[in-house]
Parts: C-alpha cells; structure tokens; sequence
C-alpha cells in the first residue's frame, strides 16, 4: 500500500487527445515527487492506440513499484468509467485524479498530505495553473488568488463558495480514499469534461475541505470550447442542479455568471480565429444547447456575446468579439428608445440593454466604428475589398460625405490613399467596395517600411472618421490573393504583396519576399544582423545605453547636485517656483508669483514643471522637473517657494531661503503623526525629518495648523507664518464681489467650460487614497461617485465638475454633453472653487478653502469610519463638519435636492468652520508673505550690486 | 527512534536568538533520544553564555568569521595579485570546511537529519555530501524582514530546490508559498520553560522588555503611555532592557512628563520575576519575527496589548481571546488597549489563565512532539 494515489487514464473515449507524451510527463511528475509513497495508477483503456500502449508499458517497467497498470473491463471507454476504474484500484491513504498532461508539482503530494493530516479534512485542494495560448506562458486563472490567498480549513464548500462557482475543482486536489468509498463518489461515465461536476459533488460530500495556497498542478489544457461547447454546458447545467439541491440558490446564479464568463465570452472571443465554417457549427451548437436564460448582472458587452451565441447568430458573435476587445468602438447599428430614461440597445434584433457604453453621446469623428471587411480578393491584378461600416443613426452626418481607402506604413508616417467608387449609405451603415492598384500606387521603400495598415476614412463636412478593416483570420487565409510589388529599394528588398489579417483583427498588407533573388536578399541580411559579431555588436550598444542611462539617473543626479551643484555662487533674486510636484500651475506658489509680478519687483522666475509645460506662464523660465537644468537653477536659487516638498534627496543651499507655502489644512493625520511614518525605520524618519528642517517659513492659516501641521511636521515656532494661504486671496475676493454683484456674471472659466449660466455647478473633488504610486505612474481609480447617475437624476438642473486628486486620474463614463465634466487637468483649483455653487468632497483639504467663500458644502464619505481609523484625524468630522455628512449616495443626492431648505441649518456650521480653520485668510495673505520673505530680505539685496557673485 | 541530528547555524555561540534557539533545540533533541551535533560555521567574539557541560559536541568549521567571496569587476581588478591570492586562499579554507562538514556528516546513521538554522550556512552545507541525511532549512524570521533584507536573495539561491524548508508561522509560509517556494513550511519556536506560578496580577505594573533600539518601538511605547497614565495616576510603566537609544528615550519620557510614571529597570536575566510583579504586558516593536519575550509573558499568565506588527504576534496572541493587538504603529489603539486592561481585573485574569494555557502550544513537549513528526513525514 502507498501513501499517495495519482490516478491517471489514457486512451479514453471523450477525454481529448491526449498522446502518450501526455502520459509520459504525467507519469514522470509523479515519480519525481517528494513525498516518495506515492504512485502512479494507469488506467489504460482497451481501445487505446499503439503509441500509447507501448508508452503506458514502458512506464510500467522501468518503475514496477511506482507505476500501476490498469487494464479495466472492456466495456469501460469512456475517460470516465476509466476513472472510476483508477479510483477502485488506488490503495493510497489519498487519492488524486491527473488529466494526461497534467503535470504535479514536485512538492504536491507533501503539501497535500501534510494539510490534510494536519487538518483532518477528507478532501484538499491547492492551486494549478493552465497554458492559456498556444505557446502562451503558463498561468493561473485570476480568482484562485483569492481563494487562495490563505491556507485554511473550511466546514463546507459554502465557506469558500468559488470553489463551486468557478470550476475550480477540476484538478489540482485530493481525497482522502476511505471518504471517496464511503460517500459513493463516482464519475460519470457519459460526461466528457466529467471532472467539472466530480470536484463540486465530492465537496458538496465531505464537508470539511482544507485548502493549501501551494501551487499542485502545472500544465492543464484549456478545454477546447468550440468542440466541446455541449459538454461544458451539460456538466456546468449538473453542476448548477446540485447547487439547487443544496439549497444554494444565490451560488448557482453566481456560478451562471462565472460560466458566461469564463466559457461563454472565451468561447465568443475566439470566433475571429475560427473558419467560418466552424463559426457556423458552433453558433448552432450554441443555440441548441444555451437554453437558460442569460443572466442580467453582466457588463453589457458580455451579455450581448451570451445572447447572440444563445440564439446561434455567428456573424453577431463575430461582431461581439470585436466589441469585448474595444469596448469603445461602436459595432453595431444601436437603438436610442424614445421615452423615459433612453435606453439604448444592442439593434434591432438584439435588445440587450448597452446604455451603460455611453454610446448614445458619441459624436461623428468622435468615435471609432467597426467596419467589417466582408470580401478582399485579387480581381484582375487589383485588390478588392468590400465592407460596411457601422453607423447608427444618430452618428451619422447630415452632410454627404466622401470615403478614401488608406494604406499607412507601420511605424512610420507614409500613407497612400485610394478612391472608394462605391459607397452606399442605408439606414444605419455604410456599403463600401474598392478596388485598390497597389501594385502601381504602393511603392515601399522596401526597408523597415513592410507592413501597411489598410483603413478606411469617411470624410463629413470637414470631420474624418477613421476606422481599421475588422475581418475574421479566415478572411484572407488560403485564397491565394498576392500582388507584385515594387519597392523603390528594388526587387530584392520584397516583390510581393500580401494582404493578411492582423493579431488585433485588422487587414493589413505585408511586403514578403517570394521570388529567388529577393529571398537569397532577405537570408543574407539576416545572416549579416543575427551572426556572432552582430549580436556581439547588439550586446556592446546595450551595455553602452545602459552605462549611459546612469548618468540620467535621479540617484546620480543627487549625487551630482549635492556633492557639486551646491557649491555655485547664489543668483540673487532668483526665485525657482514648484506646485503639487510640478504637476501644475497654481495653488500658492502661483498666487506670489503673480502677486510679485504685480508689485513688479525685480526677481527672476523660474517655473519647474513634470511632464508638459503647457498652462505654465510665458514670464518665467521653465525647467522640467529633475532636468539638469532643474537642479542648476535649484542650487543657485536665492529663493525655493514650493507647496508640497522638492526631491526630499536634494539639499538646500546654504545661502538659499525656502518658503513651503504647503497645500492645505489637515484632517487626515500628516508626518510624524501618520501611522505609516512612525512604523517607519529610524533612517527612514531621519530623512523626512531633514527634508522638512529645510523648510525657513511654512505657511498656516490658522491656529489648528499650528497646532497640526507645524507639530506633526515639528516645525519650530519661528519658521511659522500666520498669513494664511495665498491662493486663497482670490476666494476672499470673490465673495466680497458676489456679496456686493451677486454670482451672475461668473468667471470667464465658467464659458471655457461651456457651463450654462442657467445651471448651478457642483464641484466634486474626493481625497487621494492610495498609497504611493508604483513608478510615478497615475493611478486609475473608479470614483465612489456614480457620476452616470447624478448626470441623469441632476443633468438639468447641475453641471458637475469633477476634480481627481494630483496623483490620481479619474476614469469617467461618457454622459450627456455638458453634465459631466472632468477638470483634473485644470491647473488651478481656486478658479473651480471661485465657480463652484456647491462643493462636495469627502476629507480633502479642498473644505477647509472653500469654507471661506460660505457657500453650501456636502460631505460624501461612505467610508468615513475605515478612513479615520487606518488614516487617524484630528477631530470629528461628523461633529464640526461644515455641510451634512453622508454616507451613501441616495443620502448625498437627497440632501442635494433639499439643498435651498437645509442650507439655512449649514450656515452657522459653515461659519464656525470657517472661523476655526481660516483664521488668518483675510485676503491679503500673497501681499504679506511677499512683503516678510521677499522684499525685507530680496529687495534690498538686489539694489546691492557690488555684492553680487562674490563667489559663495 | 533515535536519529543521529545536526544542527548547522552560522556561529555556535554568537550573542542572539539563533543561538539560543540551537542551544535549547539540541537540549530538547538530547532529551528525546537523540544523539546531536550542534556545527556552527565559526566561533564569534561577541560570546554568549552557553550550558557549561552541553550534553552534546560542538564543532566550528572555522575559528573566526571566513571572510567574504571576492570576484573581478573589471580589467584593474584583475591584476590585484594579493586580493586573488587571498581569494584562492579563502575557497581552498571552505573546500576544507565542507570537506570536514561531508566527514561529519558520513559518520550519521541512516535517518539522520541535517537542520540548517540560517540560510547563510547553506551555503557550505550545500556543497557538502549529504547522501542519506535530509536536509532542512530555516528561517527565522518573517516573509517582510528576509524580503527587504540581502537574504531574501540567499533565500532564494539556496532554499528553492531544497527538499523541505520552515519558517515560524503559518502566514509566513503562505506568502513564502505565494513567492514560488512550495516546499516551505511551518514549524514555531519552542517556550524555553513554563513558570510554575503564574503572576498574581496584583501589582499596577505594566511591563515591557526589550532592547531600548528603535525596533523594538519603545519611542512609540511611551507616546502610548502619555495617554495612558494620566487616566491611570496609580499605574506604573516598567522597561527591561539597555540599548543605545535609553538616552534619546530618557529624554523623550522628561518632555513627556512621565518621569513619575516610567520606572527604567535596566537589563534583567530574571524574566520569570520581573514578570511576576507586573499585571500587564506591552509589546510595542516596529518589526518581530517569533516574539518569545511576548510568549513569556504569557506564559506567566500576563496579558498582552502588542502592536500586531508580523504574523508572529498574530500566531502567538490571539487577539480578544488571550490578549489584545492594535494595528502596527497606532498608539491611540494601543493606548486604548491598555486602558481596557488595566481598568479591568477582570479582563486581565480571563486573558491571562487563557494566555498561561493557550501558550502551551509553544510548550518544549509540543514543539518536539511536531519535530518528531516533521522527521517522520520527511522520511515518507
């Protein structure tokens, strides 16, 4: 008897087709286990092939203790009752079932065995991986991570629910065997794909299941969904009917979503790799066995692939695939409903619900259109290609239009252009046929130049419309189409032209080498840049670019500035301005450097931006964020002003005055208060700490600050300033000019926008959540705001403005014209503040700004509680809030339709608020710091000329 | 069944937890029938006090700490003449040493086991012939530490094709596992001895011991204190331990006006007492691996407040039930936790006799019985 069974078949019927190199490495990874008492139990069918006899034979002898031949009844062929078979003859305390291929981890079997003597449980289950792709590299299906994302035990398979929903017992754990025999578990015989019901019923058996976050089995085949489409739908309809039996309604309708999902949408996105023929079979496949509903809570695009697979539609499914990988390009000819809410569908025959892909507000020119190529043939030495564009109607133009056929080189900027003769225009698409002489209008350079995308352009009254061919691979494939081809480098750098269909679906013509000369041309180029000394070469020009790349490093570049830079004289009254990390122009920093232009004092700007310098000012010398020239004007300035931090590696000069304007009062926790500071290592904290003791004033605006900012940043008494913030000046003075003028008319910025005077404006600007992002990359994050919603409950009576944080982007859903709109990008926050009507945000510091203008503010913080725990705050939001605290959106949206009743309760808050908080915004804050840091100590220097450059 | 047992550390008797942690096992290991070898890959300097008679051979391969590999990094490098002669020097000592390490080991009887305490002695026993022994790896010290530290890389050199290798806890060993090392498990650290009497739980004492270092956190301990003490004016604060922060610390406890409250014990070799005249315990460190002052204390029937800081704490302290963790670095939770305890004598002797039993998981017999078991499953 051995400890570990590993039951492997080979040669069945309905199991795939498996070779016996299958059942070699099957075989080979149990003999290499760890754990060395286990075996392998080979089920060897009577009708298996040759090959596969000789190799289940050969396995046997060359291990006779290890590996077990089974030859079961003759009567057993089917890959299931060969199981069976294999699970009567195991004699080990656990049994486990490979599919031939299927590979075990070398450490499985230990890892298997440990956690379920460890946890007594009958039945263990680890992680396994599968090739998605032909040749694609090995990986996990995503929801096992969290699964497994712990070791655990569980009482029942209602505790880790996906282990059910998703076939996740397909491989890859073990039974204990003495469970197996005394629950009756058995597979059935008639069902191909039988191990997706066997794992769900053996765990709806055991009860107890311990699961191991240890990778068991490698190597598992996708199931060929377009083959076996009847066979995963039976056991996935078993599965389901088990689920009911267990009373689980709520896990069947979840694991019918997973199955569209992880079948259904696979199975639809393949279709443009499929023949046609085969696309045919398939769909009808579908529409006999898909007879369950589809179920609703699906994204649009993967419902409408369900539904038209359901109803065996191939060419609809095609045009589903195309749209699951563009989720922006409009395929088909949608339907806006008239009447209440405007509900779009998919088209006429398909009345999926697709309002959510917004495609209703697309405008001509604006959108991407799916143009399916539908012919592309060679007629008389010309290329043909016939299609129809998509064009719904209420994209289409009212003006005639033109279509030019277009062929752009890859990567380059050449294109050349055809006349389309015909064009059809019908209700909701476009008809076009061409007939293109390439062989005489494509004249290649010959060299880097081989590949041209063929698109095709619709012209309307001055606005293009540009869209890719789409074609299934089998499109072009096999109809010998091939044109002669003239490059102008001559015959032998290509002769012919090849129209084929792209990786991404889209025709394409390609310049290959055919005839003999061209060929010998293309080996010896090759030969002369693949042999020994031109990777030799490749290698040294790479060792080169990186030692180069060194020298453009920040760390050298640190290095560099503080050893170096540093000793420069001083420049007197230079003064180098950076805001948010110079992601923009504004803030504080903006309002001193337009308050020293207006006194118009002799200093000299210069403005450090991150990535464009465009919305920076025409006055001031502009540097780029980290360039050389950032750090030379940094080392010699007399002046830093700056509202977040300069590289915290870089050390202040001697002789250089640091004004850190900062960027808002505090709720949230900040510096040495925040929790994620003081777990910090003493080096760490040490670092922060001379950062901050570079700063010589440091902005606060009232006494909270004093008692906040200044203490977590420990900040000494003299570097404070009691100004207040300088941005803020303009909404002092805005709410004197409304006081006295009312708000009508608004800033200019409100036209820019295009904001109807007649519409109030609701900013919303939510706080950064995030931690520190990986590699200056913008994160992208959903916002706790349904922004579709609010355009469609307040579209007419709101505008909203929507304001991520600086280090974050919002990604936002398209809504009607002029509801929704994103002004992150927009450089100066007090602009938006100055136009708001109404503010709501949930802990940015954005409030405490806006509170001076007394103007309704609404707190949106749905995980107000959360937040103020893992981040710590300095008071109770809930208590001294300026505006009512929300929690859920229907709250936010009541409060903001009762907003003119309830404003009047908000005022005195709103005023407390203000008082405590911007104490000392009295609306001459840039005059001030202006007059105590720069003309006290600037000005008078800069008449002192003799002083100057005296090398320090 | 008696095997024949080495246990490879990187020094037999430097200063440290590893070399406690060989020491006791090897006792344990005696106590159980088997016959030890404790090897250490060098004598250290800084020299612990070790069982005068231990029971059982030590053997250092080296006298004092081999040096570092050298390689040539460019063309100069390659003429340093002296720099490669001591290089060539330096690999015929380690042939030496691995070749006295693979003597060692041919003279084990079948079964024996190898148990590598630190992945940086691997690298010798690596080398070394190890046919008929099974080898085990160890680390001791959580998946964070190893990972931002140099050994996460030896770690993965070394332990990735090892037959079996163990960290403290469980958590560890997932992310380890989560990482590509599926031949990683669990095993923790044993309680050295259970106090006879648990402590009465008398005195209004709250104790933390611990080296004054910036890990140990106790610049965060006393913030805690400042919140507690003045809604506790009867309470004392007692710190065990000396490090080269007790300056700045001292200084800290001044400005924070809690010199009345803080009692500096200094260092102390009488755990069990210094518990048993305190009615709370604190853990407040910025990093763990397998606390076992924590451990200790409950062991004396202590409850704890610790910052949850490594899976360690969470596997040692099972929060509400026999002691109470707060997120890592949040005093306010922290202080919260000791307000709960020590208002509440109730509370406190509820968690304490579940802390005194529930640390029995960690007891020697325990521990030994799942080594046992290790070698067993090992052999299967």
């Amino acid at each position: 008897m051995s400890d570990f069974s590993c039951v492997i078949t080979a040669g069945g019927e309905n199991g795939g087709s498996e070779g016996p190199d299958a059942l070699r490495a099957s075989v080979a990874s149990v003999l290499g286990q760890s754990l060395r008492g286990s075996e392998a139990v080979v089920v060897l069918a009577a009708r298996a092939d040759g090959p596969t006899r000789t190799a289940a034979r050969a396995l046997a002898d060359s291990s006779p203790d290890r590996v077990r031949l089974i030859h079961p009844d003759p009567a057993a062929r089917t890959t299931g009752a060969l199981r069976n078979a294999g699970l009567d003859a195991a004699t080990g305390r656990y049994v486990l079932v490979l599919t031939p291929g299927e590979r075990l981890h070398r450490h499985a079997c230990r890892n298997l065995w440990q956690a379920g003597e460890r946890s007594r449980a009958d039945l263990v289950a680890g992680r396994w991986s599968w090739t998605t792709e032909e040749g694609g590299k090995e990986q996990e299906p995503p929801w096992q991570g969290e699964l497994y994302a712990r070791s655990r035990t569980v009482a029942g398979f209602a505790d880790a629910p996906q282990l059910v929903v998703r076939d996740a017992l397909v491989t890859g754990f073990c039974l204990r065997r003495e469970a197996a025999r005394r629950h009756g578990l058995r597979y059935e015989e008639d069902l191909a794909h039988g191990e997706i019901l066997f794992g769900p019923l053996a765990a709806a058996a055991v009860g107890r299941i311990a699961l191991v976050r240890r990778l068991i089995v490698t190597g598992r085949a996708v199931p060929d969904r377009a083959r076996d489409l009847a066979a995963l739908v039976e056991a996935h309809r078993r599965v389901a009917a088990t689920l009911d039996a267990h009373g689980l309604p709520a896990l069947r309708e979840e694991r019918e979503r997973a199955f569209v999902r992880d079948h259904l949408v696979p199975l639809a996105r393949s279709f443009p790799r499929l023949p046609a023929a085969r696309r045919t079979r398939v769909a009808a496949t579908a529409a006999r066995v898909l007879t369950a509903p589809v179920p609703p809570e699906l994204p649009p695009l993967e419902r409408v692939a369900a539904t038209l697979l359901a109803r065996g539609d191939a060419e609809g499914v095609l045009t589903a695939a195309y749209a699951l990988s563009r989720p922006a390009t409009v395929c088909a000819p949608v339907t806006v409903a008239t009447g209440e809410g405007g509900r779009v569908e998919w088209d006429e025959h398909c009345s999926v619900d697709v309002t959510e892909l917004g495609h209703q507000y697309r405008v001509f020119g604006g959108a991407r259109l799916m143009n399916r190529l539908t012919r592309c043939t060679a007629e008389k030495g010309r290329l043909l290609l016939e299609g129809r564009l998509v064009l719904p109607p209420h994209l289409a133009p009212d003006v005639a239009f033109t279509a030019t056929l277009e062929f752009r080189a890859r990567g380059g900027a050449r294109a050349v252009a055809f006349p389309v003769d015909d064009v059809r225009h019908d209700g909701n698409g476009v008809t076009w046929g061409a007939r293109a002489d390439v062989t005489r209008l494509l004249r290649p350079l010959g060299v880097r130049d081989t590949a041209w995308d063929a698109r095709l352009i619709v012209e309307a009254g001055g606005v293009r419309s540009v869209s890719d061919l789409f074609g299934p691979q089998d499109l072009v494939e096999g109809t010998a189409v091939r044109f002669a081809a003239r490059p102008r480098l001559g015959q032998l750098a290509g002769d012919t032209w090849e129209p084929y269909i792209t990786l991404k679906d889209h025709l394409a013509l390609r310049l290959t080498a055919r005839r003999r000369p061209a060929r010998a041309t293309r080996r010896l180029v090759r030969y002369a840049t693949h042999f020994r000394p031109a990777r030799k070469a490749k290698l040294l020009a790479r060792a080169l670019r990186k030692r180069l790349d060194r020298y453009r490093s920040r760390s050298f570049k640190a290095t560099t500035y503080n050893t170096w830079l540093t000793r420069l004289p001083v420049r007197r009254g230079s003064v180098v301005f950076e805001s948010h990390m110079g992601r923009c122009y504004g803030d504080s920093p903006r309002a001193l450097h337009e308050e020293i232009r207006r006194q118009g004092l002799k200093l000299r700007s210069t403005w450090s931006y991150d990535t464009s310098p465009a919305g920076f000012p025409d006055d001031a010398r502009l540097v780029r964020r980290w360039s050389w020239r950032y750090l030379w004007a940094l080392a010699r300035a007399e002046f830093w002003v700056d509202n977040q931090g300069f590289p915290q590696h870089l050390r202040k000069p001697a002789r250089t005055t640091y004004l850190q304007t900062w960027h808002g009062s505090a709720y949230k926790r900040m510096g040495f208060d925040e929790t994620r500071v003081r777990l910090q290592n003493a080096p760490q904290r040490e670092r922060l700490q001379q950062a901050v003791h570079r700063f010589d004033h440091f902005l606060v605006r009232s006494e909270h600050d004093v008692a906040t900012l200044a203490r977590a940043y420990r900040l000494p008494e003299d570097r404070l300033l009691r100004t207040g913030y300088p941005r803020n000046d303009a909404l002092v003075a805005e709410r004197t000019r409304t006081e006295s003028e009312g708000r009508l008319p608004r800033p200019p910025l409100a036209g820019a926008l295009g904001i109807d005077d007649h519409k109030k404006v609701v900013l919303y600007a939510p706080t950064f959540r995030g931690g520190p992002a990986a590699g200056g990359k913008q994160a992208r994050r959903r916002l706790l705001l349904d922004v579709r919603e609010f355009a469609e409950r307040f579209g007419d009576s709101y505008t909203l403005l929507v304001r991520a944080h600086y280090l974050e982007a919002a990604r936002l859903p398209l809504c009607p014209p002029g509801t929704v709109i994103d002004v992150s990008r927009h450089h100066d926050v007090s602009e938006l503040l100055a136009l708001a009507d109404v503010l709501v945000t949930d802990y940015s510091s954005i409030m405490f700004d806006f509170a001076l203008l007394d103007r309704p503010v609404l707190l949106y913080a749905p995980d107000l509680d959360t937040y103020a725990a893992e981040r710590g705050s300095y008071f109770d939001l809930r208590e001294k809030a300026p505006g009512p605290v929300t929690a859920t959106q229907e709250e936010l949206f009541a409060e903001l339709a009762e907003l003119k009743k309830s404003d009047i309760r908000h005022a005195s808050h709103r005023a407390a608020f203000a008082a405590e908080f911007g104490a000392f915004d009295r609306g001459d804050a840039a005059r001030q710091v202006v007059a105590a840091v720069f003309s006290r100590q600037g000005a008078s220097r800069i008449t002192d000329h003799h002083d100057r450059g005296a090398g320090r | 069944m008696s095997r024949d047992i080495f246990i490879v550390s990187n020094s037999t008797d430097e200063l440290g937890g590893v070399t406690a942690w060989t020491h006791q096992t090897a006792r344990l290991f005696t106590e159980q029938g088997h016959r030890v070898h404790v090897i250490g890959i060098h004598a250290s300097d800084r020299k612990m006090a070790l069982p005068a008679e231990p029971g059982y051979p030590v053997t250092a391969l080296y006298p004092a700490h081999p040096p570092t590999p050298w390689t040539p990094h460019g063309i100069r490098d390659r003429f340093r003449i002296p720099t490669r002669r001591r290089e060539a020097a330096r690999a015929e000592r380690k042939r030496r040493a691995v070749a006295r390490l693979s003597e060692l080991f041919a003279t084990a009887r079948p079964g024996a086991v190898v148990v590598v305490t630190q992945v940086w002695a691997m690298e010798w026993v690596g080398e070394a012939d190890t046919t008929g022994l099974r080898v085990i790896g160890m680390s001791h010290e959580s998946y964070d530490y190893s990972r931002a530290s140099h050994r996460y890389r030896w770690i993965k050199n070394h332990y990735r094709d090892i037959d079996h290798w163990l960290v403290l806890t469980e958590e560890d060993a997932d992310r380890w596992a989560g990482d590509g090392f599926d031949n990683v498990g669990f095993l923790p650290n044993a309680l050295a001895r259970l106090p006879h009497v648990p402590s009465p739980r008398t005195a209004r004492t709250v104790a933390a011991i611990g080296r004054l270092t910036d890990q140990k956190g106790i610049d965060l301990l006393l913030d805690t204190w400042a919140l507690v003490a003045p809604q506790r004016p009867d309470w004392r604060l007692r710190l065990y331990g000396t490090g080269e922060d007790e300056a700045a610390l001292k200084a800290q406890c001044s400005r924070l006006g809690l010199d009345g409250s803080v009692e500096w014990m200094g260092r102390t070799d009488d755990v069990e007492a210094a518990l048993a005249g305190a009615s709370v315990f604190v853990q407040s460190s910025r990093g763990e691996g397998f606390p076992l002052a924590l451990l200790e204390a409950m062991a004396s029937g202590v409850p704890c407040a610790a910052f949850d800081c490594a899976p360690g704490v969470r596997e040692i302290v099972r929060d509400g039930e026999d002691g109470l963790l707060a997120p890592a670095g949040d005093t306010a939770a922290l202080a919260d936790r000791l307000l709960r305890l020590t208002g509440n004598p109730r509370l406190r002797d509820a968690l304490g006799a579940r802390a005194r039993s529930g640390a029995q998981r960690f007891s020697e017999p325990e521990v030994g019985r799942r080594w046992e078991e290790l070698f067993a499953f090992l052999e299967r």
